[in-house]
């Protein structure tokens, strides 16, 4: 049962929290999780590139790694302000009834 | 695989585990009796004077917004002071070049009165 | 042996973490099991001798950008939001993407991963000497991914402009 722990698994494990991610982002409601689930995602391609990193033994993954770690802080910090200034003008965080430019 | 990392994990769990059996362990010893003014804030404390889940203002959402960004930047320092001999004056440069841009950001909000507790 | 067991611990912190995450009806609940699958992830980065990415994962990550979270939950009382229906009506397109994902998960665990199963292929401890990663890292990070790394700090620079500028009370 126990295999020793190849790459294979981790990219397996990435693919995994990739969906939880998916799922959150498009069946959630509330925009505050919709974030989060993001933060799933980004640390799914994170798990790629580390096992990636080990499997090449090249570095070059985990300096990708900060990389995508610093834009889930750019992504984070604009995403949470604008669901700032969206509760200051609309006094909601559902993303049903953020629906104003919707056609 | 994590050779230098046994006994790390191997403290991990003692770790967890001892408040968890020592919090358990003294729910089944200690006496239970409550009554209301022990439940009561402790001799100076003062009441709460509301819920603890309230609104908060946006200025904690501010500084917390600069605080996180300059946490990545140090981030980015902290590989630059490990290789500083090695890099020399072109690390200087390249880390001049970083901060720099990053200080517009910084100028940016102190002049739009970010820092201020209005 | 002890870190194939490591690994399914971190591996069921992650997805264990991120399924609850996604499915709490209060979103400080759901801040609290992200937080449990963020650290799930810097086991896994550990157990794949990323020990500065470990260090970043906790303190930029669990740190920095949980600490935002929760702030903004604490910002925008989600009484409200808690009571009301959590799900959108786009979770038959969502259940299809995952269930067809799943699906290929399934398909390629039962074939087998050529060249990317048993242990990884190059060991990590030989190549750099008595370096560390950090060093390794600072190394590739100052040479190779130097515009990059200028960029960063663009990108961070736009972060606090629209970040500061949308989160400011208009006073005027």
């Amino acid at each position: 049962m126990l295999h020793p722990v190849g790459t294979g698994h981790y990219l397996v494990l990435s693919l995994a929290l990739l969906l939880v991610g998916i799922l959150g982002v498009l069946t959630r409601r509330n925009l505050v999780i919709v974030l989060m689930s993001v933060e799933l995602i980004l640390n799914a391609v994170n798990i790629n590139l580390i096992a990636f990193s080990k499997h090449t033994g090249n570095l070059a993954g985990q300096v990708f790694a900060i990389f995508v770690i610093t834009l889930a802080v750019a992504e984070a910090a604009v995403g949470l302000g604008l669901l700032i200034a969206l509760f200051r003008n609309r006094e909601t965080t559902s993303a049903d009834e953020v629906n104003l430019l919707r056609w | 695989m994590p050779d230098g990392y046994l006994p790390i994990f191997v403290f991990l769990p003692v770790a967890i585990l001892f408040p968890v059996v020592t919090l358990f362990v003294a729910k089944l010893v200690r006496p239970s009796q409550p009554t209301p003014s022990k439940l009561g804030a402790y001799e100076c404390g003062i009441e709460p004077a509301s819920n603890s889940r309230g609104r908060y203002t946006v200025r904690y959402y501010i500084v917390a917004i600069l605080f996180v960004v300059f946490d990545v930047e140090t981030v980015f320092l902290y590989p630059w002071a490990v290789r500083y001999k090695q890099l020399g004056w072109f690390g200087v440069a390249e880390v001049a070049v970083f901060l720099a841009i990053l200080i517009v950001g910084y100028v940016w909000a102190y002049k739009k009165g970010a820092f201020e507790w209005v | 042996m002890i870190d194939t067991a490591l690994f399914y611990v971190f591996a069921l912190m992650t997805l264990g973490g991120g399924i609850l995450c996604i499915t709490r009806r209060n979103a400080v609940h759901a801040a609290i099991w992200l937080i449990a699958s963020l650290m799930g992830v810097a086991g896994l980065f550990l157990l794949q001798r990323a020990e500065f990415l470990f260090a970043v994962q906790i303190v930029l990550y669990i740190g920095g950008i949980m600490v935002l979270f929760l702030f903004v939950i604490m910002l925008i009382n989600l009484d409200t939001a808690a009571a009301e229906r959590q799900y959108s009506g786009q979770w038959k397109l969502a259940l299809g993407a995952v269930v067809l994902a799943g699906g290929e998960i399934a398909w390629v665990m039962a074939r087998g991963l050529p060249g990317l199963g048993a242990a990884a292929a190059v060991q990590d401890g030989g190549e750099g000497g008595s370096d560390g990663n950090v060093e390794r890292l600072a190394d590739l990070l100052f040479s190779e991914y130097l515009l990059p790394f200028e960029i960063v700090s663009i990108l961070l620079l736009a972060a606090i402009v629209g970040s500061v500028f949308l989160a400011r009370r208009r006073t005027s």
